[in-house]
């Protein structure tokens, strides 16, 4: 019998339809993903589940029973959790305290049993092989990926019937990505249902037994993960048919070195770091994660300390803070890691967002022009083809590939011609992603030169015009042509390091 | 115009809430409404609006500015010292300690922005260490009353409009200018929302917060000497009023108390309402005690107002957000 049936399910914020009529079955035991483009409705869908959201229509049955929760904490006593993208963790509280957050294993003093909580803290990472976590870590210590293990880690907490993974391995390096493939497995066998959510064709191949696609709000295709192909799938997704997800790499780089780093140093992170970026060029960084990337492009930018020296365009530079690094031409722009932390300002509109770090440049005697402004933010809108509805849209409540065009737009119009891009298709719908691989190339073409990190190996393959290995803080390898491959980088990231 | 409404939905009500209050009081005070009465109100009023001028920004800001009473009342006391009632040195005076109203902010803001102490301790400080100085300064004993100029600009009129209304309008157009029409105010709207999405966008962080401390020292430096003129001489703790009001003002005109939202406008509207219920309660015998009660009832009323969108809204990026 079905552990989960859904029937009809709908839900509308105001005039917008989120899910119209969305049916959905899965079996205990089972690994089940969930498909689809940005906005969907598989979040909605997964929100409802998990008693953060309640549906307006249609029926969920849970073990054959009538299933309407009022908030996360019902979800959880019927057997539900999920592990979502958005974070939901204390930075002021450790590893173990976030864990069994309100959930804490009592004394007869109704006080936190901190001992029983370490030992079930060691438990469970030891029982399900958890990839090194000190338990007694403070939160905001942490990486973003460390953090996404320690979400995942809080839900299995809850012992359920049901796990629910939002893009769970969206922020995990490979090694981390592979670990939770495996414990995925395991949970299923265990007889769990785990219902699977990644914009990752590979992983949804590698673990699914069955999979959902979701397109507008409605259930369009179930199928047997082995009995359908990837192009079938992407075309179900996106409701046609998809060319390629990559644009043709022609090589527009020029001799003219737009952006010469040498012994580029940061704490300890990153420890002398040589490279030329030239114009024209799309340049990959790549590595195991934590081995100085991050570090390395918010250190360009100024938003971390750094020695060394930085020319742009044949000119030394010092670059202390971001606002230094967004001069005008010469500048240098970056696409953060945290979109919604660091890029965007969700409750403001597109139109804020897009010219916040240009609006000097409508000022006419101090004043503000509205209309200068407003010319130019449709020029970007258009030309990023940003489905807003209008650009007074706010920026929080668009889909996740338009909020990452936003961060673009912002970025391009402060004119720097050397971009940092750090993981910028991290939760971007396939759709999206082709297009941010085709600017790319645009960008290249018209002589801009591009950092590119990915945290997605094939995208490093098949968009750079060659790849930066970092290890240990330092560039290990440069790639180039023939030799851009996920085994070559691989081999790279990891040999030497092993050796040492 | 619709889209106005509903971005400044916080800000009409908080106006409505004013034309209500108005209607009410007037039941129960048949005289409330007569020109001479609402132009007391107004001036009243003006004090509130223009010390909470500098409140709105930082708070806008994502900070808040606890010295407000004491770079008041300091403004006031040194003038009065320095002008032993003569108009004349005020033409030295009134540049001199709004130079220092802004040199207290620069501190504030410093201490905020380069320092990374948190705006409450750090303004909480300053306001302690103003009224220890003044405290030392005055010995306690009276001032001499205030110059014939000052009191002109507090209760004086031109063509029948008080004069304090005059500045106050065009204290509420200059606020206008900088937060809707100047760079400056969309770069505090980021910092005040994010600052660290503001900083990542190249938003002069450091610059915007010490700035908005210093519009809010000027601003109570100025409220003070004016609230001299207004009561005809200075005296210790004549600022202490304007903390919760400055602040309740704020609220009122539908600010998140968070950063990131709001506009003087509201503020203007929020000075009103406070103003009006001060007429109020007597008109309903009330004692001053019940007084604090309704007005602390009041702010809370409009915050869950206020609390209730912002969760709202924050319900609607949750659910969009896919």
């Amino acid at each position: 019998m079905d552990l989960v049936t859904v029937n009809g399910l709908s839900k509308r914020y105001g005039g917008i339809v989120a899910l119209s009529e969305a049916t959905f079955s899965a079996s205990a035991g089972e690994v089940h993903a969930l498909l689809g483009e940005n906005g969907a409705g598989k979040s909605t869908f997964i929100q409802i589940l998990s008693g953060a959201v309640q549906h307006d229509g249609g029926s969920i049955l849970v073990e054959g029973q009538d299933y309407r929760t009022a908030n996360p904490d019902a979800a959880q006593a019927r057997g539900i959790a999920a592990v979502f993208q958005e974070l939901s963790l204390i930075p002021d509280l450790t590893v173990e305290q976030n864990i069994w957050f309100r959930h804490e294993p009592k004394t007869l003093l109704r006080t936190v049993n901190r001992a029983e909580m370490r030992r079930k803290t060691l438990a469970l990472l030891d029982k399900y092989n958890f990839p090194t976590l000190r338990p007694d870590q403070e939160l905001r210590r942490l990486t973003l990926a460390e953090r996404q293990i320690v979400e995942i880690a809080k839900g299995l907490a809850k012992d359920p019937r049901i796990l629910i993974l939002d893009e769970a391995t969206s922020a995990l390096p490979a090694r981390e990505a592979e670990w939770l493939l495996k414990l995925t497995r395991q949970l299923a066998a265990e007889g769990r249902l785990v219902i699977f959510i990644s914009h990752r064709m590979a992983e949804v191949r590698a673990i699914a037994d069955r999979l959902t696609i979701f397109r507008n709000g409605s259930t369009i295709a179930v199928h047997e993960a082995n009995a359908v192909s990837d192009n079938e799938i992407v075309t179900q997704m996106i409701g046609r048919h998809l060319d390629r997800l990559y644009p043709e790499r022609i090589a527009t780089a020029t001799d003219r070195i737009a952006l010469s780093v040498k012994e580029f140093s940061s704490g300890s992170r990153l420890s002398g770091v040589d490279f030329a970026l030239r114009e024209g060029e799309v340049l990959g960084v790549g590595g195991l994660q934590g081995h100085g990337q991050r570090e390395l492009f918010q250190s360009l930018f100024g938003a971390t300390k750094a020695s060394g020296t930085i020319e742009l365009w044949g000119k030394p530079v010092s670059i202390n803070n971001p606002r230094q690094a967004l001069t005008g031409r010469d500048g240098i722009a970056l696409v953060p890691e945290d979109r919604r932390g660091q890029g965007l300002l969700l409750t403001k509109s597109v139109r804020e967002n897009l010219t916040l770090s240009v609006i000097g440049r409508f000022t006419e005697h101090g004043l503000l022009s509205r209309r200068k402004e407003a010319d130019l933010v449709k020029e970007m809108v258009d030309f990023l083809r940003i489905k807003a509805g209008t650009p007074e849209q706010l920026a929080g409540t668009l889909s996740g590939g338009n909020q990452q065009k936003v961060i673009f737009g912002k970025m391009l119009l402060t004119q720097a011609r050397v971009l940092l891009l750090y993981d910028p298709t991290r939760g971007v719908d396939v759709g999206t992603k082709g297009e941010i691989f085709q600017l790319m190339r645009e960008l290249a073409a018209k002589g801009y030169a591009i950092l590119f990190h990915s945290s997605d190996m094939p995208e490093l393959v098949h968009v750079a015009d060659r790849v930066l290995v970092m290890r240990n803080g330092r560039v290990a390898a440069t790639l180039e042509g023939d030799r851009i491959s996920e085994a070559d980088i691989l081999r790279a990231a990891m040999l030497e390091s092993e050796a040492a | 115009m619709s889209a106005f409404l509903a971005r400044n939905r916080l800000i009409v009500l908080a106006y409505a809430g004013m034309v209500v209050l108005l209607l009410v009081t007037a039941l129960f005070s048949p005289g409330f409404l007569s020109i001479s009465n609402m132009r007391s109100t107004v001036v009243l009023a003006a004090f509130v609006g223009i010390v909470a001028l500098g409140q709105t920004v930082v708070i806008i800001g994502g900070g808040i500015d606890l010295s407000v009473p004491w770079v008041l009342n300091s403004a006031a006391i040194v003038m009065a010292l320095l002008c032993g009632g003569q108009d004349l040195p005020l033409v030295w005076v009134m540049p001199l300690l709004l130079a220092g109203g802004a040199l207290i902010g620069l501190v504030n803001g410093v201490g905020v922005a380069q320092f990374g102490v948190p705006p409450i301790i750090m303004t909480l400080a300053t306001n302690v260490i103003l009224q220890g100085l003044i405290l030392v300064l005055t010995g306690g004993s009276p001032t001499p009353s205030a110059p014939a100029l000052i009191q002109f600009l507090s209760v004086g009129r031109i063509g029948g409009f008080p004069v304090i209304a005059l500045i106050w309008l065009a204290l509420t157009l200059a606020a206008t200018l900088l937060l809707s029409k100047a760079a400056f105010g969309r770069h505090l709207y980021a910092l005040g929302t994010s600052a660290t999405v503001a900083e990542f966008s190249g938003v002069p962080t450091a610059r915007t917060t010490i700035l908005t401390y210093v519009i809010s020292g000027l601003t109570a430096a100025f409220a003070g000497m004016l609230l001299t003129g207004y009561s005809g001489q200075a005296y210790l703790g004549m600022g202490d009023a304007y903390l919760f009001t400055s602040i309740a003002a704020v609220a009122i005109g539908g600010a998140s108390i968070l950063g990131g939202s709001g506009h003087y406008l509201g503020t203007v509207a929020g000075a009103m309402v406070l103003t009006i219920l001060t007429g109020l309660l007597p008109a309903l015998n009330l004692s001053s005690g019940a007084l604090l009660v309704v007005y602390g009832a009041v702010i809370l009323l409009t915050v869950s107002i206020g609390s209730e969108t912002f969760s709202g809204l924050g319900g609607k990026l949750r659910g969009k957000a896919n």
